[in-house]
């Protein structure tokens, strides 16, 4: 009986043993990536309509460079971005409104317009940023007085968002 | 002589149990081949690669004795950029696979957040390919990021 105790020890012993000859390795890799430049826009020029006078519409075109409104975007040199806009019906002045329709851009990958292309504030565009990662954006519209419209300051507010 | 006759069944028992186990000498090798590639990553777009990718996905090979292993993943949640800069990498159920023949088109699939058991084959040698995701926010700061994946091997 006493010998049944020992081997036993011993079995117990030669199995642990085994098990613990089990063997473990292990290696790492990396994971790596290269964050291109972040997308900065900056309301840079209100669209400005200057005097207006009650039942004569007022058009500002996106190729006006001294009175469109201009936004200008800086991000990852040479890659497309997706242009989307909020676009106000009415400007406001107090309680009083005024029509704003018929909103035009341009875009264009040099700040004074040359070979810039038209597009839909409304729809959207898809345009690329130039070789040094800058986009410069224009918005026209023109706005409505009414015959009676309420002598004042209006204004409204134009949202660009840009995305890669 | 009824108690000498248990002991050495005793005895048998052990060495027979113990000899499969001592058939495992072949070394057991864990080798980084390829890492996680994303590239250029834009920010506020996610970059998907797959494991099946077979430029851009992470590898593994494993050389060992034949049969089972233990496959344990010890993953980061995000990569380190510049400035200590933090962008989130996910790892999803379907992202690790594992290849007894090596080759990337013929993986079984399993979720590199769990211990996953494998055999490997006679000639010893499989590979372990890794997909992920990086989640870069709108503001992610641009620049250079990395992060360290450990895959433990043990045979079972």
């Amino acid at each position: 009986m006493r010998s049944i105790t020992k081997l036993s020890l011993v079995a117990v012993l030669a199995l642990t043993g085994t098990a613990l000859q089990a063997q473990a390795n292990n290696a790492s890799i990396t994971a790596t990536a290269s964050v291109q430049t972040p997308i900065n826009v900056v309301g840079a020029q209100p669209l400005n309509f200057g005097n207006v006078f009650p039942g004569v519409n007022k058009t500002v075109v996106a190729t006006d460079l001294t009175n469109a409104g201009r936004f200008d975007i800086t991000g990852q040199a040479s890659t497309p971005v997706t242009l989307s806009f909020t676009l106000p019906a009415t400007l406001g002045s107090g309680s009083n409104t005024m029509p704003i329709v018929s909103y035009a851009g341009v875009h264009a990958q040099n700040s004074t317009g040359i070979g810039g292309i038209g597009f839909l504030p409304s729809a959207g565009s898809s345009p690329s940023l130039n070789a040094s990662g800058q986009l410069w954006v224009w918005v026209g519209a023109q706005v409505q007085p009414a015959t009676n419209q309420v002598a004042g300051v209006y204004t409204g507010s134009i949202t660009m968002t840009v995305v890669y | 002589m009824q108690t000498m006759k248990r002991s050495w069944w005793v005895v048998i028992a052990v060495l027979l149990l113990a000899a499969p186990l001592r058939a495992q000498g072949k070394p057991l090798t864990v080798t980084g081949i390829r890492g996680v590639t994303f590239g250029a990553v834009l920010p506020g777009v996610p970059r998907v690669v797959l494991r099946s990718d077979p430029a851009n996905s992470g590898q593994i090979d494993i050389r060992g004795p034949k049969g089972l292993v233990l496959l344990t993943f010890v993953l980061p949640v995000a990569m380190t950029g510049p400035g200590g800069a933090l962008m989130p990498i996910r790892f999803g159920a379907g992202d690790a696979g594992f290849s007894a023949t090596q080759a990337i088109g013929s993986q079984v699939g399993f979720d590199p957040k769990q211990p996953f058991t494998a055999t490997l084959p006679n000639n010893g040698r499989a590979s372990v390919f890794v997909g992920a995701t990086a989640n870069p926010t709108t503001n992610q700061r641009a620049g250079a990021y990395t992060a360290t994946l450990i895959l433990t091997v043990t045979v079972l």
